[in-house]
């Protein structure tokens, strides 16, 4: 449904991204993970069509979005990460606005979203609180139920009460089939909704990983302390990931993916051992070890 | 083309703006024409100065607004995220700049013409006195068309500028200098013309001298003519402005 091909656009001292290619399938939700500054706004702008790829395609439902945005725009509803809204409206002007130029009436749908958010549209939109105008842009996004959907860090500006109620209600949109691309830097959210979640660093796509793989731990981490120099040394012949070793206290730390198990339980075999320590990785510790390559790693420096 | 809603809140947000405008320019002509002590300056201070520097403050200020300022602080996302074109977009806000200038000299022209209706002034008076007769409704209407096409091509200008840059620092700016320099090279210039050596060579640096309404109360046709330059002027420049905002990328 949504296709970013080799998208590439620099826009010097090494912001930008480069050479993003994903795609989110109908129907599924993908997670776009990453700080401030890595890329995400970018990419979504490309979706967006407000900018064009200086190299690669970006595409919706198979029209390009560069060239087709305003009819990209008849299926796609977009929460800007910006809750700049037009000026000199009330919040009822700013729905009637949008609803003119989706060219829709769509009341009752805008009545549910108002009342499941709670938001009174009265009132200038300039002296509204930021949650308030965010609440605003989620009715004007979602009123026309759009197939697609390009949510740039949705929640932020939201108290926590609604930031649940706003996951609960991306559930059910994808319960309804939408296909979503979720930018986002709270691993909460991006944990509690996404099929795939992809983490961009630098401008660049570094992993991508299932929601199947974090439910069962990313990475496991095993450190083990030998009890006889011999059977330390023999160890870190083996084959395995050895990331981490201190001759002193006769510790490893090996990174064993699920494939690996068996040739770990042979490397170990026959060994005395003095401990042993499995430890799962989260999203939260996997994305770290992309953005913090010096910190400190489940127990290893994952450099 | 044109989207209603967009240009509706167009019109909104710059409701304000326009319609202090508009009353002050009406207010101020309404004034001269009527108190004897001002009225034979109607001309020299009013049609020669303030029909350009109140509605070149409006137009600087708009047409910012309209675009280059909602593209700086985002707001152009939320307009963009529906199925609009930005085609639509700049042609929608080009014509309520424009329309926003015809309905002001529109409102100023109706009150001129009734005050002089209730208050007819002689030529003379005016201080032309090679002239008979009184200042009629016609000479207003044409004077009031020759400055609104010269006030369209300053807006034009603007707009162009606010549909360039990403950012009102520059857009401002740049739209800042051409009217400040168009309306001060104007003043200058028609001291120039009361008699100051010099003076005059200033309306080669300003669009303002081809707003002519000396040639509209002496009757040629001259005024007619300028308005070419500025249409093609404002032509040129609201097509650049457009053209550059539909190729542009947009940081929003």
């Amino acid at each position: 449904m949504i296709k970013v091909n080799d998208l590439t656009h620099d826009y010097g001292h090494n912001r930008g991204v480069f050479d993003v290619t994903f795609e989110v399938s109908p129907g599924e939700t993908l997670g776009f993970l990453g700080p401030n500054g890595a890329g995400k706004s970018t990419t979504m702008r490309h979706l967006m069509g407000f900018s064009k790829p200086q190299r690669g395609s970006v595409s919706i439902a198979g029209l390009d979005c560069t060239d087709k945005s305003s009819e990209i725009m008849k299926k796609v509803g977009y929460l800007p990460g910006e809750v700049a809204l037009p000026d000199g409206l009330d919040g009822y002007g700013f729905i009637k606005m949008m609803q003119g130029m989706r060219k829709t009436k769509n009341d009752e749908n805008v009545k549910a979203l108002l009342e499941r958010f709670r938001l009174d549209p009265k009132g200038n939109v300039k002296r509204m609180s930021i949650g308030e105008k965010r609440k605003l842009a989620v009715v004007a996004a979602f009123m026309d139920d759009p197939d697609v959907l390009l949510l740039d860090e949705p929640t932020s500006g939201l108290d926590p009460l609604m930031q649940e109620e706003f996951i609960a209600f991306i559930r059910e949109q994808k319960k309804k089939g939408r296909t979503i691309l979720l930018s986002s830097h709270i691993f909460s959210e991006v944990e509690a909704l996404c099929d795939r979640i992809a983490i961009i660093k630098e401008g660049r796509l570094v992993s991508t990983v299932t929601a199947a793989e974090i439910a069962h731990g990313l990475h496991n981490i095993m450190t083990v302390s030998f009890e006889s120099k011999k059977d330390y040394d023999a160890f870190l012949t083996s084959p395995l990931d050895v990331r981490e070793h201190d001759k002193k206290s006769l510790k490893c730390s090996v990174v064993v993916d699920d494939e690996q198990i068996n040739d770990f339980i042979n490397a170990v075999s026959g060994k005395r051992i003095k401990s042993f320590d499995e430890h799962s990785v989260t999203l939260e510790e996997y994305f770290m070890h992309y953005y913090k390559t010096d910190k400190k790693f489940g127990g290893m420096s994952y450099a | 083309m044109i989207s209603l809603p967009l240009l509706k809140q167009s019109m909104k947000s710059n409701a304000v703006m326009w319609g202090s405008m508009t009353g002050v320019m009406s207010l101020l002509c309404v004034q001269f024409s009527m108190l004897d002590m001002t009225r034979s300056m109607l001309f020299t201070i009013f049609y020669g100065m303030m029909t350009t520097i109140l509605p070149g403050i409006y137009v600087l200020v708009t047409a910012n607004k309209l675009i280059s300022s909602q593209v700086d602080r985002g707001s152009m996302a939320y307009i963009l995220a529906t199925p609009t074109k930005r085609t639509t977009v700049v042609v929608t806000q080009a014509v309520y700049l424009i329309g926003s200038l015809i309905s002001m000299f529109g409102v100023l022209t109706l009150s001129h013409l009734a005050t002089n209706a209730a208050k007819p002034i002689a030529l003379g008076e005016l201080g032309y006195t090679m002239l008979a007769g009184d200042l009629t409704g016609k000479m207003i209407l044409q004077v009031n068309l020759s400055a609104l096409m010269v006030n369209i091509a300053l807006a034009a200008v603007c707009f162009m500028f606010s549909g360039i840059f990403n950012s009102t620092k520059y857009s401002i700016g740049l739209s800042g200098t051409f009217i400040g320099v168009s309306i001060l090279a104007n003043m200058l210039a028609m001291f120039g013309n009361l008699g100051v050596d010099g003076l005059d060579k200033f309306k080669y640096l300003t669009v303002c001298s081809f707003y002519d309404y000396q040639s509209v109360l002496f009757a040629d046709n001259d005024w007619i003519t300028k308005m070419i330059f500025p249409a093609l002027i404002a032509a040129a420049a609201y097509t650049a402005g457009s053209i550059a905002f539909n190729k542009k990328d947009l940081p929003l």
